[in-house]
């Protein structure tokens, strides 16, 4: 049970972390909201983890959450990856003002 | 070109932009050849580490200098804004490496001229190439099918940075893409854009210093991977 709940806090934490995340990065705030819904499922429905499990030839139910966890885990790392690009872009367009503003040309030999 | 087109052209209302790093070693002549022409040049120095930005002034160019490295991409945009900003009524992209001809340049804008289209996009299968290696045909066709799939323009050469737009036309282009996925996101935004373009025979010529500088298979998956993230944000 205490496993089941700090899963459950980490999981709601990652769903909080997405709905943030949903204006900047739909996508990946969508594919996070689904990989923590199912990792939530499972979590309080151990047997049916396990019986997917099964199903999908992974072996035990635990695995299959800690397949979701590496999952989510992905997905956040790209969104990390974003957001970098986002500040790239920013710092993009600051430089650009500065380049601007400052062109230089050559003084007419004539 | 006709008398009535040249009395429009001169007056420095064609800007040239030139994204150039670290091309010391071919830049001078470039310029020179260019500003003969009487066409304005704004060069674009990337960051260089090499005298770039100083041989591109003495031979007459217009330099905005980027503090530190953006790619080639961030280099054309800010080129683009520069020369809205000066008032060009054309733009004109054009390579640092030495491998296209100023003396295609006319032919551009003359096409802009004529078909009152917004972009004049160079070709090199429709003109001709010297020097090309069979693989870096190969990963044009596949370029080129790809641009095909992707933005429906149905070009022959997608890759070219010898190219010609309006005032208007510039004036939507946005690049996100620093570095060499630009080539895709400009079709993309012309696609995009629904304004009228076409393509113009140009001659790409080969040298093995161009080639240095070129783009490779290992460069094609990167520009893939940078076109597919851009779409998971905004």
């Amino acid at each position: 049970m205490i496993a089941q709940i700090g899963f459950s806090i980490l999981l709601a934490n990652v769903m909080v972390y997405a709905w943030t995340e949903y204006r900047r990065a739909p996508v990946i705030a969508i594919l996070a909201l689904l990989a923590a819904t199912a990792g939530l499922y499972f979590v309080w429905l151990p047997t049916h983890a396990t019986r997917l499990a099964a199903l999908v030839g992974i072996g035990r139910g635990v695995d299959l959450i800690i397949y979701i966890w590496v999952v989510i885990s992905l997905i956040l790392l790209l969104n990390l990856h974003l957001k970098l690009r986002s500040q790239a872009e920013l710092i993009t367009i600051l430089m650009r003002e500065i380049a601007v503003g400052h062109a230089r040309t050559a003084e007419p030999s004539k | 070109m006709t008398a009535d087109k040249q009395k429009e052209f001169d007056g420095g209302s064609i800007w040239i932009v030139i994204a150039a790093f670290n091309e010391a070693a071919v830049i001078g002549p470039i310029i020179s050849d260019i500003v003969r022409r009487n066409y304005r040049v704004a060069i674009i120095d990337d960051g260089s580490q090499d005298a770039t930005g100083q041989i591109a002034l003495a031979a007459g160019a217009t330099v905005v200098t980027h503090p530190v490295n953006l790619g080639q991409g961030a280099a054309l945009q800010t080129g683009i804004k520069f020369a809205l900003q000066r008032d060009a009524s054309y733009i004109v992209t054009f390579d640092a490496d030495g491998q296209h001809r100023p003396s295609d340049i006319p032919r551009l804008i003359n096409a802009l001229a004529d078909s009152k289209a917004a972009y004049a996009l160079g070709s090199r299968f429709l003109g001709s190439s010297h020097g090309m290696p069979f693989g870096r045909r190969l990963l044009l066709q596949a370029a080129i099918w790809f641009t095909r799939a992707v933005t429906g323009l149905r070009l022959s050469d997608t890759h070219n940075g010898l190219r010609a737009m309006t005032r208007e036309g510039a004036s939507r282009i946005s690049l996100r893409q620093n570095r060499m996925a630009h080539a895709s996101e400009l079709l993309e935004q012309i696609a995009a854009s629904g304004l009228p373009y076409v393509e113009v025979p140009v001659t790409i010529d080969y040298t093995r210093y161009s080639l240095a500088k070129g783009q490779g298979l290992a460069d094609s998956v990167t520009i893939l991977f940078d076109l597919s993230v851009q779409k998971l944000h905004r």
